[in-house]
């Protein structure tokens, strides 16, 4: 059982020795772990080339885990990728993986869901790509956590700035407080210049596309939430779900800020932590893709 | 004939060779001659006899041919005391009547014969000073003379004609001409015209009817056979009605004469803007060149749009380089319902092409989960609301659909049925779109939706258990070209010409299909095609004809990476165009309900318009009994109501008909009810307009003139040789004849023929030495 702590003083600690301007990292080809799914899940990705910061693949399992949970793959090109956007983050936070956080088991467990719960055709495994890389328009649907650690390069401003305005959808979770939310701000201004953050109403389309959601939801971390205590972190007390839309009103970017999604997707087979909270980030995520791929 | 030939005959033969064609040979025998006969035979015989006992030194060769010598001037002889004669009927001077009949229609002011119009002929052979045609023609016959462009009039003074009649119809005036002369004798009718007839009846009934009567028709033809220089804009092929934001693709042809290889500028106009100009190179003179157009039309409502080429030098008639084309900008939404069998990012691509154009509704039903649906874009929360439509009322209100990858087992059999008769009965468009549930993937192979689609389904195993297609999933990956139709069409037409476009896809990136396709059918037409992955020219776009409406089938299932693709710009709108281009043309010509139409789209002043209407219920079965109302609405505000009547031949067409007082564009608007409840609406439009009818196609049509003349027993004539008419016109059938007999026995080549044989016989003698 693992809690995790963000002590405040740890952040900025953390935050004083921030390096910005990484280089981008050369990393493992990540298009090729899609090319031989069977072998790559029970493989483990090759390390990391030593010299520079480069984006590895974690080791998302714990010891004795990795056989659980592996669906077998069903051949040929699907209509959905679960795409998990991979970036630089700041050294600091997982060597530079925050992207990481909760990979690829929450993923995995998430897809399951959605391919019970809906008629889509989607991949069974998770789908890790950088945002530099070019063929990131193949997914237009992208995930991403722990933007409070992220320190973009410039190629990922403009990778991720051009596909969202070609009509990509973009969905931020699991970061908590206002330190991480200026962090995330101040990226998304280098991305999106100019568009506000604004809430999302109730009404809106992506809260009854295919689940009514009528209420937002706090999912707390794996640890607080088995403990039964308070479900918030850092001073982010109260759940929000902003968005950014384009000029003709669309919506790009679904933030959920001060909620851990990702987590609830990730324990949902824990029986210590509370069923509501799975059941609305699942309800969640199955809105968003559903909006996502309708409008 | 030429009239060397004609001189000759005439001397040889004493009469020309119009007489022998009117008149009979026949011989007059009588009983002196007879006598004559005999009596030479009497005298023959023995004298042959006795010549052929002598023996002299001839040979029998000589014998033989000195006797047959003299033999045929005997006989000679003998034939021309049978008295041979050509019997004619002659017309009794003043006793018959001739119809004249004098074009009177604008093309007749056309100059070239000489820079004189060809009226000219008109008047100065008819007119006040007379002339020696006029002269000879009123010493044998009655004249009457008519005028006429496309009705027929008597008239009193040849000399007042205008030359101002909007259009000619050959056949009417002969009809009306004979119909007023038919209680008097008739010897003819003289057509003065130069045959450029602008009626689309056909002329053979007519000369039938005059052929019955025995009234032969001469002809005069005025003007010249072919220009030596002209440009003309022969014909304009455009749609009735558009949506608006629609780009138009007009077809003009133009036809030359003596601008071989030259290049004009062609120039599109709407209401005296130029919207667009192309150059065109014309080509030779068998040949029209025809040149296709697009432009954007911008706002709705009825547009006059002018296709003009500017006027070269020379020109022998320039007003045939315009024409004008009513058409009908329409600001409606056309709805379209897209139904799609599972969560796929081509919907959302797609609608995010489309939402900006004001013109579709794109009605989506999206199959998010088993029994599931999203319903986007609908009126209201009823629209739909028990998933795809089952009765043919409610999913007729749509003019489009789309099929996204929705297995053909979800539809019961009448609702596949419905959508086969959407497309035929109904009219609608059908677009299906590739993906991993559609084609025979998705077991569409023996349904009636397979009747309608224009690609061939290949049969698959469909396994019993799981009620899905058991063949392993398909998959290629192909670059799209198009085909050299597809290069023109306008869906797939990016960019200025043909080499652009066809340039254009080669950028675009590969899209992939999951669905093996193969072949189409024999009446569809490919605009796209596929090749990669070891498979070259699968058909990508293809569309057919299918009853009433059209099927259109797009194999690829992710066009969106068109959209989404690293090497396409942001500003790049090559899937926006296509998307909205395609979905405008899924929903052009789509039937309404209640449709009103015109024959034509523009009138001259005077002529009546005949409106009609076709009702269909809300199932698009004719309807018989329904009240149909049209109110005309003109230029200057004036409203007519006409109630529409059944024409009982045709089921579900109505019929009115009115007058327009004044020029300009009029408003139809038909109202269609049946007991009370509405069916429908429709509008029209039609413009009244002095039409330039008459300036195109104005070349004398000698073919023509020369058929009605032949056929009815006259003569073709043109002013050069119209000095023999009068003479012509006296050997005929028709009118108060005579009888008259004309011997033939003095004819100069009977003479020669017996001086010929004489002195044939006489020099054999002497070369035989026979003395």
């Amino acid at each position: 059982m693992q809690r995790k702590t963000h002590n405040l003083a740890y952040r900025r600690v953390a935050f004083a020795a921030l390096t910005l301007g990484l280089a981008a990292p050369a990393g493992i080809p990540v298009r090729q772990i899609l090319a031989a799914p069977k072998d790559r899940v029970l493989a483990k990705a090759a390390p990391p080339a030593p010299q520079s910061p480069i984006l590895s693949l974690p080791d998302a399992f714990g010891p004795g885990q990795e056989d659980d949970f592996i669906p077998q793959p069903s051949a040929g090109p699907r209509q959905f990728y679960f795409t998990r956007a991979a970036y630089t983050g700041y050294y600091r936070f997982r060597d530079f993986r925050s992207w990481s956080v909760d990979f690829p088991k929450a993923d995995r467990q998430f897809l399951m869901g959605l391919r019970r719960l809906t008629n889509l055709d989607a991949y069974e495994l998770e789908n890790p790509v950088r945002l530099t890389d070019p063929e990131i328009g193949k997914y237009p649907f992208l995930y991403t956590v722990e933007v409070g650690y992220m320190a973009l390069t410039e190629g990922e401003v403009e990778g991720l700035g051009r596909y969202l305005h070609a009509g990509g959808f973009l969905v931020v979770d699991d970061f908590w407080g206002t330190m991480e939310w200026e962090n995330f701000q101040a990226q998304f201004q280098r991305i999106l210049p100019g568009y506000p953050i604004v809430d999302i109403p109730l009404t809106h389309p992506i809260f009854n596309c295919f689940y009514d959601v009528k209420e937002i939801v706090q999912v707390p971390n794996v640890g607080q939430g088995m403990q039964g205590g308070p479900t918030w972190e850092s001073d982010g007390y109260y759940p929000e779900v902003k968005g950014i839309f384009d000029e003709q009103g669309r919506l790009m970017v679904v933030i959920n800020w001060n909620t851990d999604l990702g987590d609830a997707w990730e324990w949902a087979e824990n029986p210590y932590y509370p069923l509501r909270f799975s059941t609305y980030a699942y309800q969640m995520g199955v809105n968003f893709i559903i909006y996502a791929m309708s409008h | 004939m030429p009239s060397w030939f004609e001189s000759l005959f005439e001397f040889l033969f004493k009469y020309r060779p119009l007489l022998y064609d009117r008149g009979e040979l026949s011989l007059g025998v009588s009983w002196p001659v007879v006598v004559a006969g005999v009596a030479g035979v009497a005298i023959a015989v023995p004298t042959l006899l006795r010549y052929r006992a002598i023996q002299g030194k001839a040979s029998a060769r000589d014998r033989l041919v000195l006797t047959g010598l003299r033999v045929a001037i005997l006989l000679l002889v003998v034939f021309c005391l049978f008295r041979p004669s050509l019997v004619l009927s002659t017309v009794v001077p003043q006793r018959s009547f001739v119809g004249i009949l004098l074009d009177d229609s604008r093309s007749m002011q056309i100059a070239d014969v000489g820079g004189k119009a060809r009226g000219a002929f008109i008047q100065e052979t008819f007119g006040p000073e007379g002339s020696a045609l006029a002269e000879a023609l009123s010493e044998k016959f009655m004249l009457r003379f008519f005028r006429f462009s496309d009705s027929a009039d008597r008239l009193s003074d040849p000399g007042s004609l205008g030359f101002a009649g909007p259009s000619t119809h050959l056949a009417r005036a002969l009809e009306r001409s004979v119909s007023e002369l038919s209680n008097v004798p008739l010897a003819g009718i003289v057509l003065v015209s130069d045959g450029a007839d602008n009626s689309t009846d056909a002329i053979s009934d007519t000369l039938l009817d005059l052929q019955a009567r025995k009234v032969p028709v001469h002809t005069v033809g005025l003007g010249r056979e072919r220009f030596t220089r002209d440009i003309e804009v022969s014909r304009v092929e455009a749609p009735r009605t558009v949506l608006e934001g629609s780009s138009l693709v007009v077809d003009v042809t133009l036809s030359q004469r003596g601008f071989d290889g030259e290049t004009v500028r062609l120039d599109v106009e709407d209401d005296g803007r130029i919207v667009n100009s192309r150059d065109v190179t014309l080509t030779g003179e068998a040949e029209a060149t025809t040149v296709r157009v697009h432009f954007t039309v911008p706002s709705p409502g009825a547009r006059v749009f002018r296709f003009k080429v500017a006027v070269a030098e020379g020109e022998m008639v320039t007003q045939n380089n315009s024409r004008e084309q009513l058409i009908e900008v329409e600001d409606r939404r056309e709805k379209i319902l897209y139904f799609e069998g599972e969560p796929r990012f081509e919907l959302k691509f797609i609608r995010r092409a489309v939402t900006e154009d004001e013109n579709l509704q794109l009605v989506c039903l999206q199959r998010t989960a088993e029994g599931k649906f999203l319903r986007l874009d609908v009126d209201d929360a009823e629209e739909l609301a028990s998933g795809f439509p089952k009765t043919r009322e409610e999913l007729f209100r749509y003019r489009g659909i789309v099929l996204g990858s929705i297995e053909a087992s979800y539809f019961t059999h009448d609702q596949l049925r419905m959508i086969a008769d959407f497309v035929s009965q109904r009219g609608g468009g059908l677009l299906v779109l590739g993906g991993r549930l559609s084609f025979s993937e998705g077991g569409y192979a023996g349904t009636p939706v397979e009747e309608v689609l224009p690609v061939v389904l290949e049969a698959v195993d469909i396994s019993p258990e799981t009620e899905e297609v058991s063949a392993p999933g398909f998959f290629a990956s192909l670059v799209v070209e198009p085909t050299p139709f597809g290069t023109t069409h306008p869906v797939t037409q990016f960019g200025s010409d043909l080499e652009s476009s066809a340039e254009r896809f080669k950028t675009l990136p590969p899209l992939s299909t999951l669905n093996d396709v193969r072949s189409v059918k024999p009446g569809a037409t490919t605009l796209l095609e596929g090749s990669g992955d070891g498979i070259s020219d699968q058909p990508i776009l293809v569309f057919q004809r299918y009853g009433r409406g059209k099927a259109i089938a797009l194999t690829v299932n992710d066009s969106w990476q068109w959209q989404m693709h690293h090497d396409i710009p942001l500003e790049d709108l090559t899937h926006e165009l296509f998307w909205r281009r395609l979905l405008r043309w899924l929903v052009s010509y789509v039937p309404d309900q209640v449709a009103v139409t015109t024959d034509k789209s523009r009138y001259a002043p005077g002529e009546s318009v005949v409106l009609t209407a076709e009702v269909d219920d809300d199932r698009f079965l004719k309807v018989n009994n329904a009240q149909v109302q049209a109110t005309v609405r003109a230029p200057s505000g004036d409203v007519v109501e006409r109630p529409m009547e059944w024409t009982v031949d045709k089921d579900g067409e109505y019929r009115a008909g009115f007058l327009p007082g004044e020029k300009g564009i009029f408003e139809v608007a038909v109202q269609a009810e049946r007991e009370g409840a509405l069916l429908g609406t429709a509008t029209s439009y039609m413009e009244i307009e002095d039409l330039d009818d008459e300036y195109f196609q104005a070349e004398m049509r000698a073919p023509l003139l020369s058929r009605i003349a032949n056929e009815t027993g006259g003569g073709f004539y043109r002013p050069e040789t119209v000095s023999r008419l009068p003479e012509d016109m006296s050997y005929t059938e028709g009118g108060a004849t005579v009888r008259e007999r004309r011997d033939l026995w003095d004819m100069p080549a009977l003479f020669l023929l017996m001086v010929g044989l004489v002195s044939a016989e006489w020099s054999y003698r002497k070369y035989r030495g026979l003395a």
